[in-house]
Order: structure tokens, then sequence, then C-alpha cells
């Protein structure tokens, strides 16, 4: 039974909401997706469907005058009205596709302007996330002072400013309804900072600093899982963090 | 060409490869400074950063070979060699590790760290190069005690130029400790390995044997005998035979890699911590693996199989422009793969993915070994590659019997003649940065050092430059097959052959320039992102056209089915859904979700298995009669699709399900809440695969006893059924002449 429901219902990353509510609801970009993924995917299976009632070989049925013969090249068949439609009409269809990708585009990616509540420094290395100040910044040897470089961060613990060896669980504690920042760089190979339940995805790449935002006021206060989703090694699967939506009073 | 051109041309050959050594960009350092990670996973965090040194040698005297429970022994550690150290000042440092007992330091030289178990020089104990201290033995008298040592070996001077370090490992065992004799553990897929080797070598004992025994032969007759039957297909320049070839290895490494997939979802079917079935390296290496082989390995070579059977035959060439080129193609291919897989033996096969993203790759954490026989194999299979495309280019455009012009190609042929394009233009590039991979590997180049100021992401746009024409050089020619085998079984032609044929050209153009959709999250480009984001949806329209043409074909045809049209429809389904999920990722708002999730991996298996694997299963189907002049059976083969249809569906339509709710693809473990649908899959899969010996058995048993084929058993139009099933030496008695209908009226 919960198998069943769970090929049928997913739960949908929480950003494809915003994706239906700014841009148009019902008609956002993921439920049009949806629909015309159905609908092309009906149209082949039922035109398959009716060719297979309607035009099957019975045995004694004479020889069309186009049947193919060993040897000679056959009557070309075609309709150039009927093949123009069918590429007009996906043309269209791809195109308005992905005009309808480029509003959601804006959103995920235009932050230029917006004005950031928080900003997270976010490094990750092999196996590992750390919020806050990079690592091994041997500035900070008391580990209280991580707690207070950013209002609401808990780092890793790194003892004596050595690379963490058994993959310790970061976390991260963020106030509930704010828009967050993260500035990410990684200390060794490529990662993917995947916050699933949210849908957003962005490499983590050494020597580059990449940027992904998250408005905390669309979720319910709780707890929250980061993934890696680049291929980084042997525990690639184990790499994740915690992170923490709260209320500030 | 004769002997002294080719001198000079060796000469000129070895030349430029000097040249080209000459310009490696090497270091000996990385400029930035930065140490080797690998010194401090090893727990060496000493002022080093070159590597281990033989001339450092490390001692541990007072060591007992057998140890009292809880006795306290003072051990002297001892390092010599290295660099002549300077009157004053620092000559070495140490550190040493017990897994059971405890160090204890006893005077002003060494000290522990808190909160570790290790012992190691401090800033006195820096002044010497021996030092004793106590190890309290553990209470139990049943342990090995393995002591992990590292000592360094420096000059006083200032820096650590000139320094030398090694490692050194000793043991003591408890009175009743079982000494287990030191194999080293087996992983899984080695212990697969020698199980196979062990059962091919038991299965040939007793095949030789049996007939020495019954025919009453000498050793040597029957190996002669053998060696008759071997011989032929080893030396062969035929097309014919060595497309067999290539379908056969093709398939050989189909099951290898199938094997290798069943493997994944074994590790799959629950969370695992590590070793639990798989290590999570072990499962690494499996992954990568499993997508090397499927795609160089099994998918290329079953193509190019077919199309060195049929594309002299349908054009109505005696064989292949360069008859001998393609033998070394050939022979590539197994050598490659063969070398490949050599990391199985070298303590684990490559581990970096088949898409092998620097700066993993070219790391120290990626399986040493096991990564360089990856590279190295991969470039034997793309100069297999680039030379099979040069042959079969020169053959289509200047062997092609009169009559068959371009435009009156059968779309088999016209679809491998895209690809081997798509091949000639993309193929050279991934080896191109595989050598440069392998250079940077072996020889210390700086190509893909980021620390070292290389580009991150430069790898990824060599790799998908290749990557992205490389899956329609897999999907395109299954559409040829699929074009033939549905306007066969229509009794009709092809709906709209010219637009199939602009079709798939248009198609192989693209292909070139909607490589960055693998790119989305990378941090390219936004413009760049933009811009593939349009041409991948592009995509749709000649897919579309080419769907849509299918369908019209059997619209008013007289459709017949048996086994090569039904898998025929079945890979139009299961390829529209396919083709379907590939345009919803390609919006790069929900690609972000979906990006490098199971979805991803849900779409491309249902495009190369749904797509190439079914189309060409049909097209075993559809020319069996031709290569061996039997009829395969038609119930085994129902059944066969039927079963493949139904579980391929079932182990990857749940994926979509899985991606969305947002498992990461290449996880060796997963979030619990998933547990449910992937034991499904794994199921599913594991039905799939073992439906597919169904089809291995319908093959062996057909060549028996399939029933008498006829030179033309479907009623097809193009030349290959005009010659002989199978086909003469020669391929045809006489060149034929491809007539035309509307003349034949």
């Amino acid at each position: 039974m919960s198998l069943l429901h769970d090929l049928i219902f997913f739960e949908n990353p929480t950003i494809w909401n915003d994706f239906g509510g700014d841009y148009g609801g019902f008609g956002g970009v993921v439920w049009q997706m949806f629909i015309w993924s159905l609908l092309v995917g009906l149209l082949v299976a039922v035109w398959m469907g009716y060719n297979l009632i309607y035009f099957r070989h019975a045995d004694g049925d004479p020889d069309h005058k186009d049947a193919l013969k060993v040897g000679v090249f056959p009557h070309e068949r075609g309709n150039p009205k009927i093949e123009i439609a069918w590429t007009i009409a996906p043309l269209i269809l791809v195109s308005w596709l992905t005009l309808i990708s480029l509003g959601p585009l804006d959103y995920m990616w235009d932050v230029d302007g917006q004005e950031a509540d928080i900003t997270i420094e976010v490094t990750a290395g092999q196996w590992f996330w750390s919020f806050g100040t990079p690592i091994c910044n041997e500035e900070k040897e008391d580990p209280e002072e991580w707690c207070s470089t950013g209002i609401y961060q808990k780092p890793v613990n790194f003892d004596e400013c050595e690379k963490p060896t058994a993959n310790p669980r970061g976390c991260l504690e963020i106030p509930y309804g704010a828009v967050v920042h993260f500035r990410l760089t990684s200390n060794d190979v490529l990662h993917a900072f995947n916050f699933p339940e949210l849908g957003i995805k962005q490499d983590v790449v050494p020597n580059l600093e990449t940027l992904t935002w998250l408005d905390s006021g669309k979720f319910e206060t709780g707890q929250y899982s980061i993934w890696c989703a680049e291929y980084c090694g042997t525990e690639h699967s184990l790499m994740d963090a915690d992170i923490f939506i709260t209320e500030v009073a | 060409m004769n002997r002294k051109s080719l001198k000079i041309l060796s000469l000129g050959f070895i030349m430029s490869i000097l040249l080209a050594i000459s310009a490696f960009p090497t270091g000996d350092s990385i400029p930035t400074g930065i140490t080797d990670d690998n010194l401090v996973k090893n727990g060496c965090t000493c002022h080093t950063d070159g590597p281990m040194s033989s001339d450092v040698v490390i001692t541990l005297s007072d060591l007992p070979e057998k140890y009292n429970v809880s006795q306290v022994y003072t051990l002297t550690l001892n390092i010599s060699g290295g660099p002549d150290a300077l009157a004053d000042g620092n000559q070495g440092g140490f550190f040493i590790q017990s897994n059971y007992g405890t160090l204890e330091s006893i005077d002003n030289n060494t000290w522990m760290p808190e909160g570790e178990t290790h012992l190691t020089h401090n800033e006195e104990g820096n002044n010497y190069r021996e030092w004793s201290f106590n190890w309290i033995a553990p209470e139990s008298d049943s342990k090995v005690v393995k002591f992990t040592v590292y000592g360094n070996s420096v000059n006083g001077a200032d820096g650590n130029a000139g320094d030398y370090w090694n490692k050194g490992e000793f043991s003591s065992a408890g009175v009743n400790a079982k000494i287990a004799e030191d194999h080293g553990e087996l992983s899984m897929p080695q212990k697969l390995i020698y199980a196979f080797t062990v059962l091919v070598v038991t299965l040939s004992v007793v095949v030789v044997g049996n007939r020495m025994v019954v025919n009453d032969q000498s050793f040597e007759d029957v190996i002669k005998s053998y060696w008759k039957c071997v011989y032929p297909w080893l030396t062969t320049t035929d097309h014919k035979y060595i497309g067999t070839l290539y379908i056969c290895t093709g398939f050989g490494f189909f099951f290898v890699g199938g094997i290798l997939g069943l493997l994944i979802r074994w590790q799959l079917f629950e969370p695992r911590i590590d070793g639990d079935f798989l290590t999570y390296e072990e499962y690494n290496s499996t992954f990568t693996m499993h997508g090397t082989t499927m795609i160089f390995m099994a998918a290329m070579p079953i193509i190019f199989g077919f199309a060195n059977y049929l594309i002299p035959l349908q054009i109505g060439a005696r064989d292949l422009a360069f008859p001998r080129l393609n033998a070394l193609s050939y022979w590539l291919l197994p050598t490659g793969g063969f070398v490949v897989y050599m990391g199985y033996f070298t303590g684990g096969a490559g581990d970096v993915g088949w898409t092998g993203y620097t700066p993993y790759a070219t790391g120290d954490s990626s399986t040493t070994p096991g990564t360089d026989f990856w590279v190295a194999g991969q470039i034997m299979l793309g100069a297999s590659s680039t030379l099979t495309a040069i042959n079969f280019l020169t053959t289509m455009l200047r062997m092609r019997a009169p009559g068959v012009t371009m435009m009156r190609m059968p779309l088999f042929a016209w679809s491998i003649f895209v690809t081997v394009f798509l091949l000639l233009l993309s193929i050279p590039v991934f080896t191109v940065a595989l050598i440069l991979l392998m250079a940077d590997r072996t020889f210390g180049t700086l190509y893909f050092d980021v620390a070292a100021g290389g580009d991150p992401i430069l790898w990824q746009h060599l790799f998908w430059y290749f990557g992205h024409p490389e899956v329609y050089i897999v999907i395109l020619p299954a559409f040829g097959v699929l074009s033939e085998i549905i306007s066969t079984f229509s009794r009709r032609p092809i709906f709209g052959y010219t637009s199939m044929v602009y079709a798939m050209a248009t198609i192989g153009i693209i292909s070139f320039i909607v490589y960055g959709h693998h790119m989305f999250t990378t941090g390219a480009d936004p413009l760049f992102r933009f811009i593939v984001m349009l041409t991948t949806m592009l995509v749709a329209v000649p897919t579309g056209i080419k769907i849509f043409n299918w369908l019209a074909t059997m619209t008013g045809g007289s459709i017949v089915l048996k086994t090569p049209m039904i898998f025929a429809l079945g890979t139009v389904i299961t390829f529209t859904i396919g083709g379907i999920t590939g345009i919803i990722l390609a919006s790069i708002p929900v690609d972000v979700a979906l990006h490098d999730g199971y979805f991803v991996v849900a779409h491309f298996h249902y495009v190369l298995v749904g797509g190439t694997i079914f189309a060409f299963l049909g097209g075993v189907y559809y020319w069996y009669p031709k290569m061996t002049g039997k009829i395969m059976n038609e119930k085994l083969g129902l059944i066969h699709f039927a079963l493949s249809f139904i579980f391929f569906n079932a182990a990857f339509y749940p994926m979509h399900n899985v991606g969305i709710e947002g498992m990461p693809r290449r996880y060796a473990t997963y979030d619990a809440q998933f547990t449910e649908l992937n034991e499904f899959i794994t199921i599913a899969a594991f039905i799939f695969g073992f439906a597919q010996l169904i089809f291995v058995y319908n093959v062996i048993y057909s060549y028996k006893n399939g029933e008498d084929a006829g030179n033309n058993p479907w009623d097809g139009w193009s030349l290959e059924w005009a010659t002989a099933s199978p086909p003469p030496h020669n391929s045809f008695t006489e060149i034929p002449t491809l007539k035309l209908a509307e003349e034949e009226d």
C-alpha cells in the first residue's frame, strides 16, 4: 500500500512551489512540464495502440502496391504538410517551455539586488561541511569564538585545527524568516551543496566562490539535512550536515 | 608505402613524441606550497612534502615477539639514513601508534598530544634520531599488536628541503593470539573475479580432459583442433567475422557490466554501513566500472559490431575500405577493456566515476593504480573508435554499389554515417583529455591541478564536449535499427525518408552545442547555461519528427507482430519516456533540484537501456537469420520481451520518484526514507537481469535448432537481404545494383 503510494505521490522540492506561486500557480513551469509530458506520452501510446488495432496484417492480405521488394529502393512516402506540422508544433512547445523556465531562473539566479539577512561562508572538504569561518583559521583557538562569528552558527569540532578525519557532522542554525546567502568554496575536490528538501544544488568548486541562497521563511522550523551531490570519493554518501531553522524571539 | 618512407615516418613519430614529452609543464612542488594531503592522512604531519624514501631505515628494538599481559616494555626507536645531520639543532622526528596497549612517554624528549594515543617527539626530542618510551601491553593475551611508525630524518636546515621520511610497521603477539597468515582481505569484486577464473579454468580442464578421454586423443591433438577453430577468428580481416567478434565482445561486456549493475543494486537494497556488503570504496569502483563498461565496452561494440556486419552488405560493398585497420580497431577493444579491468588485480579498480571529474581524478585520493589503468584502457578504446570512424567514413563515401546514392542508403546506414562523423569529431577530444590526465597522474604535470592554478572546470568542458555527442553516438544507430524494423514489419516504406535523414543530421549537429546542460550547477557563465538550455530543448524537435514518422509508417501499413517488431515498439515507448524526462531536465530551474540525483539515473537508463539496448536486442532478432541462416525462437523471444519490458520499467520507473524526493546518485548508502522504493527497484532489477539469460539461451538454442531462414525471411528491401544467409565469403557473389521502385513499375 505504502509502496504504491510512494510510486504515485512524491514530496516535491519546496522551491517548486515558488515557481508555481510567483509564476502562474497551476501554470508554473513544473506543472506545465508535467502536463505536456503526459500529453506527449499519451499521444505516442494512443497512436501506437490505434495502429496496432486497425492496421494489423492478416493472413491472405494482398500485397500493397507500395510493399517492399528486395534490392529495390521503395517509393518515397511522406506528406510535406504533415511533416512540417510536426516539426513546427514541437518547436513551439519547447520554445514555450524554455520561455516559462526564464521566470524561475531569475528567481533563482538574480541575487545581485537581493538584500541578504545573513551571509554564511561554507567550506566543503573530504568529507565534511563547515560553516562560518574557513577551517583552520588559527586565530580562533577558542571553540566558543566559532559560535560568536555568525550569530547562529555551530562549527564542526576542529580540534587543534587539524583536518577532521572521521566524518564529523557539521551543523548550522539559521533563524526563521531570513534570506540566507551561502558563499561556497571547497578545500580539495568538487562537492555540491545540496538541500534536498528545498531543491537547490550548487557545485562547490576549489579556487572558485559560488553562491546559493534560501528564504528560511518558506519552511517550517525544524531540522533539515544538507547532502553532497557531486561525487567526491569514498565517504561521499556520508558527507552531510544538519541545518536547523529556529524561531528567534 | 615502401620500407624507407616507413622508417622516416617512425622516426618522425619518435621525434614528435620526444618533443611532446619535453613540452610537458612539470613541477616538483606545487607553486602555492600546499603540503601533500596524503601525508597528513597517513599520520605524518612532519615537515616535508616529498614522497616516502627508502633511504630512511626505521628500527624498533626491544619489542618482544610474544608479549606478556599488562607488562611494561621499554622500547627504543631508531632512524638512520637520510641526510647528514648538522652538528647542532634538528636531526629528526617520529610518530608511533599502536592498535592495542598504551604508549607512555618516559623522558623530556617525547610526548603524547592531549586526547591522542600516539607518541611523538617534542622540541627537545628533535635533536635526536633515537628515542625511548614505554609500552604497556594489553590485558588480553590473544591480540596481535601492530605498531605504525613514521620517521623523519632531517638536515636541520631551515625549511624541509633535503629531509626524508619513511614508514615502518612492527608487530607483537599475545601468547594465545591466532596469527592469521597475512593474505590481505580480498575485496568482493576480486572474489568474484577469482571465482570466475577458477570456474573457467576448471571448465576448460574438464572439457579438454573429456575430449582426450572420449576421442582418445592426445593433449596436443585436442589443443590443435581448438586452435583450428580459434585461428581464423584471431587473424580475420573479414568484416562479418570482425562484426561477429564485436557483437559477442559487446554482449560479453554487457554481461559483466550487468553483474556490476546488480552488485550496485544489492548494495542499495537497504542503507548499508561501510563494508556491510561492498565497502564504500568498492562500491565507487563498481559504479565506475559499470558506467565505463556499459558505454564503451558494451553499447559501442554492439553498435559497431552491427555496423561492421551490415554496412558493407547494405551499401553493396565486399568489405570495409581498410580491413586490416578494422581488425586493429577490434583488437584494441578487448585489450583496452582488459587494461581497464586490470585495476581489480592491483588493489581496486578506478573509482572516479565514468566521467572521471578532476580534481578528484588527479588526486591521490582516487584508487591509484586502478585509476591509472582506467585512464590507459580508455585511451586505447578511444584510439579504437577513432580508427573505426575513419574506416566507415571512407567506406560509405567511396564504396557504395551502383544505384546506392547517399539518399538511397538504408536508414541504418545513414544513422551509422552520422554516428561516425560525431565519433570522429568528439572522441579525439576525450582521448586528448585522458592523455593530459595521465600526464598529470603519472608524470607530475599540472594541467588539472587546481592548487597550481588549473581551471577546476576545464575537465568538465573537455569531457562533456565529447560526452554529449557520445550519448547520441549510442542512440542514433538505435534510431536506424528502429527505422529498418518498423518499416519492414509494417510492409511499407518508411514515412518521410528524407526528413528522417535530415532529422538525424540535425541531431548530430545540435549534439555539439548542448553539452553545457551537464554543468547547470557548476557556476559556469549564466549566459552559457541559458544558451545550452535552449539548444537542449531543440533536440526534442528532430527526435519528435523521428517518433512521429515511425508511427506514421505504421498507420496505413500491414503490421506483422514478430519479436523484432515487438522489441522495436517497446523501444519507442521506453525511449519516448526517456526523451520526455530529457526535456524536463533541460529546464534549468527544474534541473537544479534533480541534477546528480536518481531522476537523472532513471532518464539515462531509459534512453540507453530502453533506447539503445532494447533496439539492438530487436536488431539481434531481426538480423540473426541473416548472420546464421536460422530464425530465432519466437516463443522464447516473446517471453524475453515481456519479462524485460515489465521489469525494466519496474526497476527504472521508481527511480524518477526517488530522484524527485532527493536521493543523490553515486551514494553507497542513503537516507532510510528511500528504503522501500529501493528494495522494490532492486528486486525488479534482479528479475530484469535474469530475464536476459533467456535471450542467451535462445541465441544458442536457435543456432542449433532454429528454422531455416532463407535469404529474406522478413521481406526487407535493402541489399543485405539480397545475398545468402549467412553471406558468402566475399559478401556478394556479384556486386548488386540497387533499383528504384519508380523504374520497376
